[in-house]
């Protein structure tokens, strides 16, 4: 390259850069874009706006579709809260149904006018054969012994069978060996209760229930009617609930009935239990009569 | 036909960068643009092979289009750009912008003087500053992001080069970044 043409290329290129020199110069000074920036504008705004609507879609994808690995994580954590609020609620539930239980039992203890200990159930039966459950009791063994009655608010559950501890075994109504004597009041009559050790059910039988002669036919057994302990024996109080009467086969021969009874307890959902430490006090023999004190200080007549 | 080729591309890359940067999730990062005109501007002055003088115009085209695309004040960049044109001509037979660091650090130092300029042109004409420690910070946040994304811009307008080449050797001292 020659001088010369060196001298203009160089010439060249500071007359290009004072144009621009211009050019900002005279917008600096009126503030507006001028007229040739205008029609640049005016061409290039819409090719701006096509490059910024096809980005924008592309952006709008990405955050619909490709970039849900953040939504993946954030889905991972609320299934986890999720699975820890359930886990949560269902241990409220379950001390919600113990507190449920031991309302119930604490107003079963204002009815009770005997000697009781609350106790809370610890394992249930597993066997059909020996129907047994085992409670925690809040007082040793010195105060519960084998033999005591186990009463919930429905009714009867059964006997203490074993007392070790501050543990006990009942033995429910239900089991085979279990024997009550239970009276049915609407008809008067007495038999004595035992389980019948059925695998899929905590039913029992009354044995030794006499059957009515032909012209009383009030006195037969029908399916619905209560049961309760007659308190003979002294081994349980008289008029604790035991179940309803569910089934009664009459034989025209035999002496008895054979009537079967579904306890009134759920032994399934059996959570807390009570049992009958004392007997209630015997009955006060001057209750309801106005009593009459001696004066103490005042004068008495001579 | 290849300075305009050039000045295209940037200007394509700009409105690209300008749609994209706008919903890039960036938080605090969002001030640091790369300088994609001031690259522009320094390839086309350091690739000048036969005079200065339509370096410098797609040079300034360049910086014009940028300062209407983001809003600055017509001919701010364009000067800018064009001064960066010359200088990278200046520089054009002393350094061999080649390999990774160089290049990093080119890009580096065009997006620092290109800011640099900025703020000078903007003083002499009056416009508004901002305080010497935001200034400084967008001065040193431009020049890093420019040095990140800058070697990418290099690659792609040599390529673009290769393709205006005349002869064989010419193609690969485009593609080499040998002016």
């Amino acid at each position: 390259m020659t001088l010369r043409r060196r001298l203009l290329d160089w010439s060249l290129a500071g007359l290009l850069l004072v144009l621009p020199a211009l050019i900002l110069r005279s917008n600096v000074r009126s503030g507006e874009p001028s007229g040739f920036d205008r029609a640049v504008l005016r061409v290039s705004s819409p090719l701006q706006a096509a490059v910024s609507w096809v980005i924008e879609g592309l952006g709008g994808m990405w955050s619909r579709y490709v970039a849900l690995i953040g939504v993946d994580d954030e889905n991972r954590e609320l299934r986890a809260e999720n699975e820890r609020l359930r886990k949560d609620l269902a241990a409220m539930k379950r001390r919600a149904f113990d507190v449920e239980a031991i309302e119930e039992l604490v107003d079963l203890k204002k009815r009770t006018p005997a000697d009781t200990v609350g106790a809370r159930v610890i394992a249930a039966s597993l066997t059909p054969f020996f129907r047994v459950v085992r409670i925690r009791i809040d007082r040793g063994d010195k105060e519960v012994a084998p033999g005591m009655p186990v009463i919930t608010s429905a009714g009867l559950v059964g006997r203490v069978a074993a007392a070790y501890g501050n543990h006990a075994d009942v033995m429910l109504i239900a089991d085979a060996q279990s024997s009550v004597d239970v009276v049915v009041p609407r008809t008067g009559g007495r038999g004595v209760l035992t389980g019948l050790g059925a695998t899929d059910s905590y039913r029992c039988k009354i044995q030794w229930l006499e059957r009515p002669s032909e012209p009383n036919q009030q006195a037969r057994v029908e399916v619905g009617d209560a049961v309760v302990t007659s308190g003979l024996g002294a081994a349980f109080p008289a008029g604790i609930p035991v179940g309803v009467v569910d089934k009664v086969a009459s034989k025209d021969y035999g002496m008895f009935q054979e009537v079967e009874v579904k306890p009134a307890v759920d032994f399934s959902e059996l959570r807390a239990v009570m049992v009958l430490v004392a007997p209630p006090p015997p009955a006060d023999p001057a209750a309801g009569k106005p009593r009459h004190a001696e004066p103490a200080f005042a004068v008495r007549p001579l | 036909m290849r300075t305009a080729t050039l000045v295209l591309v940037a200007y394509g890359l700009l409105l690209v960068l300008g749609a994209v940067w706008r919903i890039l999730p960036l938080g605090p990062l969002a001030d640091a643009v790369p300088d994609l005109a001031a690259i522009t501007a320094a390839y086309l002055g350091l690739s000048s092979r036969r005079g200065i003088a339509p370096a410098v115009t797609g040079g300034v085209i360049v910086g014009y289009l940028a300062d209407l695309l983001i809003g600055a004040p017509p001919g701010l960049g364009a000067l800018a750009c064009g001064i960066i044109t010359i200088l990278g001509h200046l520089v054009q037979r002393r350094i061999l912008v080649r390999g990774w660091a160089v290049t990093v650090g080119f890009c580096g130092f065009t997006g620092a003087v290109a800011a640099l300029l900025v703020i000078a042109l903007r003083a002499v004409h009056d416009q508004p500053l901002a305080r010497p420690s935001t200034e400084i910070f967008h001065l040193i946040a431009t020049a890093a992001a420019t040095a990140a994304a800058g070697p990418l811009l290099l690659r792609l307008l040599r390529r673009i080069d290769a393709t205006f080449a005349r002869t064989h050797r010419e193609r690969e001292h485009a593609l080499e970044g040998i002016s």
